[in-house]
C-alpha cells in the first residue's frame, strides 16, 4: 500500500516538473513571438549587428571601423566627414591656419557630457594628446593615423591650437578621421588606463545604458545633446561573428541592420518580406602584394606581366558575385588624391608572357600565399588570380594557405623578405586622404614597407609637407600614375561592403563603412 | 593507503597536469608562427611604435625569462592582461564562467530529462518498438555534429517558425532568479529561458544519447539480478520495481559520468556558444584565437584545464570514500 502511494506521487511528479518545464519554455517562445520587432512596422529599439565588438570602452583603444561604429554613438567626432568626402564643423565650429604647422580650433559653447560636465577646449586638447603622445595616454593605436600631429594646447575655453608637421589639408583629413572627444578630468579618474569599466561619458546623442564587453552595448538617447535629437530611442549594438548568424538573426527580426552578407545569402534575403539588401562600394582595397628586393619582383616588366595575367573583372564577377570594383591604382576612388585618369589593367595573357620574357624571368616558378576567411572569399580569389598566373606558358604559379598572422608579419618585413615574397592582402583607408594608403606602404619608415623606390618615397614625403592643396592633391595623383605603371602590386578590387537591412529603417550606407545612427530614419 | 594519502597523492598529480597544461599551452604560443606585435598594433603603425610595444609588453625578452614570469604570474592568480582589450585575463574568464556553467548545466538538464526515461523504456521494453526508437534516436544523437545542430535548430526552430530567438544571452540565470525572488518578476527568467533552450538542445543532445544508452544497457544488467526477481515475487508493481529499485542501481555509474561530462561540456560547449553567439568562455576562447590574443587563450584553456582536473579529483574523491577499495588498489 505504502509502495503504492509513493508510486503515485513520483509519477505525479515527474509529470508536473515535465509540464512546468514544458509550459515555461512554450511561454517564453510565446514571448519571444510577442517581442517581435518586425511585427508593427515600427522599430522601438534599434538592434545593430556586426561581425566584430568593443573589447573595452576607451575610445581611443583601437583604430577599426567596427570600434569606432560602436563610439561614435557616444564619443562625438569633432568633425563631419560628409559621404564626398568633405570635411565639416561639429563639435569645432571654425578652424585656421594662423601660422606654418599649427591649426586653431573653435569649439562649440554649448556641448555637454553625459556626465554634465562641460565640453572645454582643454578636454579636446587633451583627447589629441592622448591619442599621440605616449606619456599623456598609454599609447593609442590611433597615433598610426595622426602621424602629421605633433600635439595639442588650449589657448582658452573655446579655443585649442593643435601643432602638426605636415600640409594642412592632411592634418585637418587626420583631425577628421580620428579625434572624438573625451572629458579629461573623467578619463583621468580611472586607475588603469586604457579604460576597461563599463562606463562611457561623451557628448554625443546616445549614452551608455548598459554594457557587456565583446557582447552589446545598449544606449539611449541623451536628452541634453546640442544637436538634433535621433529618430531612435533606444540603440542596441551587438556582434555576431559569423554571418549566417547575423543573417539568421535579420530573417528572425532579431536586427535590424546586419553587417557583411555573404554574396550567397544576398538573393535570399531580397526574396524576403521585410528586409532588403543595400550595398556600397568600400575604401577597403584587395590586392597582391610583389615585394621589389626579391627576384623576380624586383622586376618592373615582371610586375606588370602579373597585373596583364590576372582577370580581375572576371574574379569580381565569379569570386565575388559581382560585388566588387577594379582597383585602378594604390588608393580607391573618393579619396584626395584619386587619379580619375587611371584605368584597371586588362587581361591580356600574349602581353604579359611577353612581359616576362623582356624581364629576364622567364621559367620562374613562383608561390602565390593567402589566408583563408580574413576578407571576402579571400582565399578563393588568390587561387583563382594563382591559376590564370599560371596559365602563362612561360611562368609557373603555386598557390598556399597560410595564416593571417604569417601574412600580418611578412607585410611588416620590408622589402627584401624573401620568405613571403607575394602575398594576398587588403588595406582599408578611413582618412578620405590618399597618405593613408601610400606613406604606411612606400615610405622606409610605414609599417607596411614592401617596395623601395627612393624617388616615390621623397615624393610622398614632400606631398606631406605642401599646403596649397591644389599642387598636393596634383603630386598625389601623379604619384598613384606612376605606381600603377610601377605596379608594386596586382591591382584586384574595392570591396563593397553588403548590408540586410530591416525595411523599417532608413539608411543609406556610406563608402567609409562607418555606420552614424543619427543619419538613419524610420 | 588511508584516504588522507589518497586524496593528498591525487591533488599532487592535479598539480603536475596542471602544470603541464600551463607548460604546453605556453609552448604552443611559443612555436606558432607569428609576431604578436603585429596583431596588436594597427597595420599603419610605424617600426618604432611596435618596438615600443615589444619592449612594453616583454616579448623582447628570452623565451625562459616570459616562461619563468608567467609562470610566476600564475602562482598568484595573475595570468596576464589580454593584448586586445587590456583588461585582465583572469578577469575576462572569471566574468565568462557563469554563462558557459548555465550552458552546461542547462545542456545537462536537457539530457536528463529526456535520456533516463527514454533510456528506462529501452531497457525494459528490448527488441520492442520502442526500444529501437529510442536505440536509433541515440546512434543519430552520438553521430550528430552538435554545431551542424545548432545551425539547423536555428533555421528551423528560430528563423522559419520563430519561436525561438537565435542567439545571445539578454540575461543571466541568477539575475534572473535575483528579480524573481526579490520582485516576483518571471519576465527575466522566461527570458533567459527562451534564449537557452536552443543552444541546450545543440549541447545536450549527444549527451542525451550517451546517458540513454548507459540507462539501457544499466538497466538490462539491472533487471537480470536476482533481486528483481524477488520483488516481483513479492508481487510489487512493475513502474515500482522499474523505478524505485532498479534505476536507482544505475544511476550510480550515470552519476559518475554525469560529473565527468561537465567539464567535457565546459570545454565542448565552445562550438555551440559560437553558434549562437552565447557569451561564455567557448566564445571568448574563439575571439581570442581569432585576434591570436595569446595570453587570454593560455589564459581560458588553463581554466578549463584546471576545472577537468579538479572535476576529476572530486569525483575520484568520492568514489574513494564510498568504496574504500579504490584507495587499497
Amino acid at each position: 500500500m505504502t509502495g503504492a502511494n509513493e508510486q503515485t506521487v513520483n509519477r505525479r511528479q515527474v509529470l508536473e516538473l515535465t509540464g512546468i518545464a514544458a509550459a515555461t519554455t512554450g511561454l517564453g517562445a510565446i514571448a519571444g513571438c510577442l517581442d517581435d520587432p518586425t511585427g508593427d512596422g515600427d522599430i522601438d529599439e534599434l538592434v545593430i549587428t556586426q561581425g566584430e565588438f568593443i573589447e573595452n570602452t576607451d575610445p581611443n583603444d583601437h583604430n577599426a571601423t567596427p570600434y569606432y561604429n560602436v563610439f561614435d554613438q557616444v564619443y562625438e567626432p569633432c568633425f563631419n566627414v560628409t559621404r564626398d568626402g568633405e570635411i565639416e564643423g561639429r563639435v569645432v565650429t571654425d578652424w585656421e591656419h594662423p601660422e606654418d604647422g599649427v591649426v586653431e580650433l573653435t569649439i562649440r559653447d554649448d556641448v555637454v557630457f553625459h556626465n554634465g560636465d562641460d565640453l572645454t577646449a582643454s578636454d579636446v586638447a587633451y583627447t589629441i594628446n592622448r591619442q599621440v603622445d605616449a606619456e599623456v595616454g598609454f599609447g593609442s593605436d590611433q597615433v598610426a593615423g595622426m602621424t602629421a600631429i605633433n600635439g595639442a594646447e588650449a589657448e582658452d575655453d573655446e579655443t585649442v591650437l593643435v601643432e602638426h608637421s605636415a600640409a594642412e589639408s592632411l592634418a585637418e583629413y587626420q583631425l577628421a578621421n580620428f579625434t572624438r572627444a573625451v572629458n579629461e578630468d573623467w578619463v583621468e579618474s580611472f586607475d588603469e588606463q586604457p579604460i576597461t569599466e563599463p562606463e562611457m561619458n561623451g557628448t554625443g546623442p546616445y549614452e551608455l545604458e548598459e554594457y557587456e564587453a565583446e557582447v552589446e552595448a545598449v544606449f539611449t538617447r541623451f536628452d541634453d545633446y546640442w544637436g538634433d535629437e535621433p529618430a531612435f530611442e533606444r540603440v542596441r549594438m551587438n556582434a555576431e561573428s559569423t554571418s549566417s548568424g547575423r543573417v539568421g538573426g535579420l530573417q528572425a527580426g532579431e536586427s535590424d541592420l546586419v553587417v557583411n552578407v555573404p554574396p550567397t545569402d544576398v538573393q535570399t534575403i531580397d526574396d524576403e518580406d521585410g528586409v532588403y539588401i543595400d550595398e556600397e562600394v568600400s575604401f577597403r582595397n584587395i590586392f597582391l602584394v610583389m615585394k621589389n628586393e626579391v627576384e623576380p619582383f624586383d622586376s618592373q616588366e615582371f610586375r606588370q606581366a602579373m597585373n596583364y595575367a590576372v582577370d580581375n573583372e572576371g574574379i569580381i564577377s565569379n569570386n565575388l558575385g559581382g560585388f566588387g570594383e577594379p582597383m585602378t591604382q594604390p588608393i580607391p576612388e573618393g579619396l584626395f588624391g584619386y587619379n580619375e585618369d587611371l584605368e584597371p589593367y586588362s587581361q591580356d595573357q600574349d602581353e604579359a608572357e611577353s612581359l616576362i620574357e623582356d624581364s629576364g624571368y622567364a621559367g620562374e616558378e613562383i608561390t602565390l600565399y593567402s589566408m583563408d576567411g580574413r576578407y571576402l572569399n579571400d582565399s578563393d580569389v588568390a587561387e583563382t588570380a594563382a591559376d590564370q598566373i599560371d596559365q602563362l606558358d612561360n611562368v609557373d604559379c603555386n598557390f598556399e594557405n597560410v595564416p593571417f598572422d604569417t601574412i600580418a608579419d611578412a607585410a611588416a618585413e620590408g622589402p627584401d623578405y624573401e620568405e613571403y615574397p607575394f602575398f594576398l592582402i587588403g588595406w582599408g583607408n578611413p582618412t578620405g586622404d590618399a597618405d593613408y594608403g601610400l606613406a604606411p606602404w612606400f615610405t622606409s619608415e610605414g609599417g607596411q614597407f614592401n617596395f623601395s623606390d627612393e624617388e616615390i618615397e621623397d615624393r610622398i614625403l614632400e606631398s606631406q609637407e605642401e599646403n596649397d592643396e591644389e599642387e598636393r592633391e596634383q603630386m598625389l595623383q601623379d604619384i598613384n600614375a606612376d605606381l600603377r605603371e610601377e605596379a608594386p602590386w596586382v591591382f584586384l578590387h574595392l570591396e563593397e561592403s553588403i548590408y540586410g537591412i530591416n525595411e523599417d529603417l532608413e539608411w543609406d550606407p556610406r563608402s567609409d563603412e562607418s555606420i552614424y545612427v543619427d543619419e538613419m530614419d524610420q | 593507503m588511508s584516504f588522507g594519502k589518497f586524496l593528498i597523492k591525487r591533488i599532487l598529480q592535479g598539480i603536475v597536469v596542471v602544470w603541464g597544461v600551463v607548460t604546453i599551452t605556453f609552448a604552443l604560443r611559443a612555436v606558432s608562427p607569428g609576431d604578436p606585435v603585429n596583431l596588436i598594433v594597427d597595420d599603419a603603425a610605424s617600426q618604432e611604435f611596435r618596438e615600443r610595444v615589444r619592449e612594453d609588453l616583454g616579448l623582447n625578452e628570452p623565451i625562459y625569462v616570459q616562461y619563468l614570469e608567467y609562470l610566476q604570474g600564475i602562482l598568484v592568480g595573475d595570468l596576464g592582461y589580454s593584448y586586445q582589450s587590456s583588461r585582465e585575463v583572469t578577469t575576462l574568464v572569471i566574468e565568462r564562467v557563469p554563462a558557459t556553467l548555465e550552458l552546461a548545466i542547462a545542456a545537462t538538464v536537457v539530457a536528463m530529462i529526456i535520456a533516463i526515461p527514454l533510456g528506462v523504456i529501452s531497457g525494459t521494453r528490448r527488441n520492442e518498438p520502442a526500444d529501437y526508437g529510442a536505440t536509433l534516436f541515440s546512434l543519430v544523437g552520438i553521430s550528430t555534429p552538435n554545431f551542424w545542430l545548432g545551425i539547423m535548430l536555428i533555421l528551423v526552430l528560430g528563423v522559419q517558425f520563430g519561436l525561438f530567438p537565435t542567439s545571445h544571452r539578454p540575461v543571466g540565470f541568477v539575475e534572473a532568479m535575483r528579480m524573481l525572488v526579490t520582485y516576483g518578476y518571471v519576465g527575466d527568467l522566461l527570458t533567459w529561458l527562451h534564449h537557452i533552450t536552443l543552444p541546450a538542445i545543440a549541447l545536450g543532445t549527444y549527451f542525451t544519447a550517451l546517458i540513454t544508452r548507459l540507462t539501457r544497457s544499466g538497466m538490462i544488467d539491472e533487471l537480470g539480478k536476482p533481486y528483481v526477481t524477488a520483488t516481483e515475487a513479492k508481487g510489487l508493481p512493475g513502474v515500482l520495481i522499474r523505478y524505485k529499485h532498479v534505476l536507482r542501481n544505475t544511476m550510480i555509474p550515470i552519476i559518475t559520468v554525469l560529473g565527468l561530462q561537465l567539464g567535457t561540456l565546459i570545454g565542448g560547449a565552445v562550438v555551440t556558444e559560437e553558434v549562437f553567439s552565447w557569451p561564455g568562455l567557448g566564445l571568448r576562447l574563439i575571439g581570442g584565437i581569432r585576434s591570436l590574443d595569446w595570453p587570454l587563450i593560455q589564459g581560458i584553456l588553463i581554466f578549463i584545464g584546471v576545472s577537468f582536473v579538479l572535476i576529476n579529483i572530486v569525483v575520484d574523491s568520492l568514489y574513494a570514500y564510498l568504496n574504500p577499495q579504490v584507495t587499497d588498489e
